[in-house]
């Protein structure tokens, strides 16, 4: 093993064939711009956003919302940000945690959704309690367990003494913090994270042929004759791959049961098995999850969750609302054997006859759905 | 694992090069005595306790609703001949609640620096000026603007420098992660990532340092996410258990870079090498598979990890947390904070570690630190704020024991709930005498201090 021997191999290289190299990088790279420029732009197969009262935001206050959003300072003790759970290298969710981790460590019951295209739910949060994306923005900065903060004039009176701050708000909106000016900010930024274009949307709406495999092929037929696309819903001119929908699937019923107990990993090639009663000294309750019902109070849609988007799927595990199955081929092993059967499952779920071929298509498919500009997304948010 | 070459470019030195000069300089200019302090810390730290302690200096979490809630330094006088035997004679809070964690002297044992993991603050105490009080004279708030890096774990002694072993970063609260160099007037030198190829997995937790072979050990926890979380709910999430560190890292130590990536499972925490002279191991304990692994020189001249041996019943997550070498490098205290266990183990034979001896110490247990001669040891009580125990098993204490070689006896303690301290961790010891013979050395020494010190300037 050795540090960095490719590398010093491609410098000695470089040294004798200096301005060689140099001209074929500059070929390269303008050839690897020419082909980015044929991909597929982001938005292929997105349907057109739609803003409030058809006012697109100005670049300044979408710049500006790009800065509050990967900004830690928006909490009293500057460690969390939206951008520590919503993280742009992980498709704008969180791959490392099940359900997330908000201020001081405190826990949140459920897992972060990605931020890629959320200008498209009509329902915000897994269990839809909220609709429009401007007001979803100071829930999490006032929340006690996400970032912690006592009230939105401390929040205003933090951010209009940095004076980072003070031009930004200035342009964008003529004048310091405002309660609104934040919101619409943030949400403007929000808007702007469009992520189609992927080698499925080349395929099916850019008409490529070659574009996807013929296992991906194979897979978006399964996905049709599973019934996946009766919840995850697309059209011949868009797919957002949900039907803006609650479902019960099982998930949240049957982790309202009790004493489970878990496999825990110790290190590579060593688990154990505890009981969650074993658990007991060291474990502050967490609130049950009730799903739509928190929403509605209707006891019919109690443990029922919102259909996510599948786009850019493959970079948002763990999934589901809890975070509780780890790899896509795990969801589709849920849905080969029905879900979790309770009585309020959903009609459209059932024991599949599903094969391993089908299985293994089906996952090639979920992962033709990603986004093909994603480095860019992460620059452009990383962009100070 | 095998031997990684050092590549023309230096591994991973986001600093400028005549930073790292002014580094190595730093080494050359100090006299490399090679001792540790009361077994534990850093070898360059010139003065130690050898006799009994006066004060021991607690690093306390503030805890919600207890008290005014703030971290605190707590100063507790343990020297059995004082009047004031088992009193506080202070506390200084900090102002905020940021999880704090450990401490390190600076090499002329003047300053204590101590940090939160949360917050990632940093700060700076005199401990000189009067040992029974501290006083708080540097505050360092921007590590995380400054680096990339978050909670400031390990603070390590360097000739005129402090180490920072961080164990986050400010991106994504993961495991990524490296360690920052101050001076000892709290300036930001320089900083280093742990390395995340060749085996290596980015974590950091501890530093040890054998100056005489030119090496430093490193060793690897977890990020903000993990060690900020409920224990329970991180038991319960598979994925976040699989995020934490398995390996050691061997560096270079004047060139700061990685040599050797060793696999070491289950999150290897604390660092001790034998104080021993002619001896040339170091010893950790992994938290998650509690097992204890050496780190050794071969016949050959070449550093190997070697599992030598096993703490209390692993399927069970004993959790050990914390260790404290003997003086000869005969014994070693481990600490297990589940089952509240302190432990000895006979390290005679190093490549075969034997536990001789267990006392349940606490309800919970984490920092033990014994004395230079072996004959007391100190315990706490607190882990990390969400991994401490709930409710009645959440005991927090410092608890000071004689050991005769066969049996802890319990002589004082000092109940941190009822005193409305928050929750006791990391300890260090403090000495009047030792202060008096520093301010008399300084003062004789001052001459030629200022011109060393000038020398150093000039460099940087
Ligand atoms: C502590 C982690 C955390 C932080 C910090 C955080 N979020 Fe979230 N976010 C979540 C979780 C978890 C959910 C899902 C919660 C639920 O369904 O009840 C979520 C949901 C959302 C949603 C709904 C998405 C959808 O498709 O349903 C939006 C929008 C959102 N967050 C934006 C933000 C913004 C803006 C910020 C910063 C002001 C922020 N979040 C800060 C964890 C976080
Ligand atoms: C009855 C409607 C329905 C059907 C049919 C359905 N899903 Fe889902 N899907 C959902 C809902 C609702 C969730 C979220 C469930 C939860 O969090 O408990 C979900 C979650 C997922 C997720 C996780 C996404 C994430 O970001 O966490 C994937 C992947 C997925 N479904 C794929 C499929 C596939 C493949 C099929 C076909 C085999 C399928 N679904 C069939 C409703 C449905």
């Amino acid at each position: 093993m050795q540090y960095r021997a490719r590398q010093a191999h491609s410098r000695s290289f470089q040294r004798a064939h200096g301005r060689a190299l140099a001209s074929l990088i500059a070929l390269v790279s303008a050839l690897a711009l020419h082909a980015s420029d044929r991909s597929a732009p982001a938005t292929l197969g997105l349907p057109e956003v739609t803003w409030p009262n058809s006012q697109r935001a100005s670049p300044a206050q979408i710049e500006l919302g790009r800065k509050l959003f990967m900004d830690r300072r928006l909490s009293p003790n500057n460690t969390m940000s939206c951008a520590m759970c919503h993280i742009p290298e992980q498709g704008f969710a969180a791959n490392e945690l099940a359900t997330a981790v908000g201020i001081n460590g405190r826990s949140v019951k459920r897992n972060a959704p990605t931020m890629l295209n959320v200008a498209f739910n009509q329902f915000l949060f897994w269990d839809g309690r909220e609709t429009s994306l401007e007001n979803q923005v100071w829930q999490p900065i006032l929340n006690p367990n996400e970032m912690g903060n006592a009230s939105v004039q401390a929040v205003l009176d933090r951010i209009n003494a940095l004076p980072d701050y003070a031009s930004p708000f200035e342009q964008a909106y003529g004048a310091r913090a405002t309660r609104e000016s934040v919101a619409h900010a943030v949400a403007a930024y929000e808007r702007t994270l469009l992520a189609g274009g992927s080698r499925f949307d080349r395929w099916f709406y850019g008409k490529d042929e070659k574009a996807l495999n013929e296992l991906e092929q194979q897979g978006f037929a399964a996905f049709k004759r599973f019934g996946c696309a009766q919840c995850h819903a697309y059209d011949e001119k868009s797919a957002l791959f949900t039907d803006q929908r609650f479902h019960n699937t099982g998930i949240g019923w049957a982790a309202a049961r009790n004493d489970k107990t878990y496999t825990v990993p110790l290190a590579p090639g060593v688990s154990i098995e505890v009981k969650e009663s074993e658990l007991a000294s060291v474990s502050e309750p967490i609130p049950a999850d009730e799903g739509r019902f928190e929403a509605t109070r209707n006891e019919a849609e109690r443990y029922q969750y919102k259909t996510p988007s599948l786009r850019n799927v493959a970079l948002t595990a763990p999934y589901m609302h809890d975070g509780s199955l780890p790899t896509l081929e795990a969801v589709i092993e849920f849905y080969a054997n029905g879900g979790i059967d309770n009585p309020g499952r959903d009609a459209l779920l059932k024991r599949l006859a599903i094969t391993a071929e089908e299985k293994r298509a089906l996952a090639a498919f979920l992962r033709a759905l990603t986004s093909e500009d994603q480095r860019e997304w992460v620059r452009r948010a990383r962009a100070e | 694992m095998g031997t990684l070459k050092r590549s023309s470019k230096p591994f991973a030195l986001r600093a400028p090069a005549i930073v790292a000069a002014a580094i190595a300089a730093a080494f050359t200019l100090a006299p490399l005595t090679v001792s540790a302090d009361e077994t534990c810390n850093s070898p360059y730290i010139s003065k130690l306790i050898k006799g009994q302690e006066d004060y021991v200096y607690v690093w306390a979490l503030g805890m919600e609703g207890l008290g005014d809630g703030q971290d605190k330094l707590v100063t507790i006088d343990v020297n059995p001949n004082s009047m004031s035997y088992g009193n506080i004679t202070a506390t200084h809070s900090v102002g905020t609640r940021g999880e704090a964690h450990h401490m390190g002297f600076s090499d002329d044992r003047r300053f204590l620096w101590a940090g939160g993991l949360d917050d990632s603050t940093i700060y700076i105490f005199d401990v000189r000026a009067n040992p029974a009080k501290p006083k708080l004279i540097k505050t360092i708030s921007n590590m995380p603007e400054k680096t990339g890096f978050v909670g400031p774990h390990t603070f390590y002694a360097l000739p005129g420098r402090m180490m920072v072993q961080a164990l986050s970063n400010s991106k994504d609260h993961g495991g990524a992660t490296g360690f920052v160099i101050y001076n000892n007037k709290g300036d930001f030198v320089a900083k280093h990532d742990m390395p995340t190829d060749n085996g290596g997995d980015g974590y950091g937790y501890d530093i040890g340092i054998n100056p005489a072979k030119n090496v430093m050990l490193t060793s690897s926890f977890t990020g903000w996410n993990n060690y900020m979380m409920d224990l329970g709910k991180l038991v319960k999430d598979p994925e976040a258990m699989k995020k934490f560190g398995n390996t050691m890292v061997l560096w270079d130590l004047k060139a700061m870079q990685p040599k050797k990536v060793f696999n070491v499972p289950g999150a290897p925490l604390e660092i001790r090498w034998s104080l021993k002279p002619g001896d040339n191991w170091a010893i950790t304990a992994a938290a998650l598979t509690s097992k204890l692994t050496l780190v050794k020189r071969d016949a050959q001249g070449e550093w190997q990890a070697h599992e030598v041996g096993t703490i209390g019943d692993p399927s069970k997550i004993p959790l050990p947390v914390d260790i404290s070498i003997t003086a000869n490098g005969k014994g070693l205290w481990v600490n297990t904070f589940m089952d509240g266990k302190t432990r000895y183990f006979d390290l005679s034979d190093p490549m075969n570690a034997k536990q001789t001896y267990e006392k349940v110490t606490g309800k919970q247990v984490n920092m033990v630190s014994q004395s230079w001669d072996g004959k007391r040891v100190y315990i706490t009580s607190s882990l990390l704020a969400n991994w401490d125990k709930k409710g009645e098993d959440n005991e927090q204490f410092l608890r000071v024991f004689d050991w005769d070689g066969k049996e802890l006896v319990m002589k004082m303690q000092v109940d941190f709930i009822k005193n409305h301290l928050g929750r006791a961790h990391h300890m260090k010891f403090g000495s009047k005498a030792l202060r008096k013979a520093m301010v008399e050395q300084d003062e004789s020494l001052a001459e030629g201090a200022q011109s060393g010190a000038a020398r150093v300037a000039r460099s940087e």
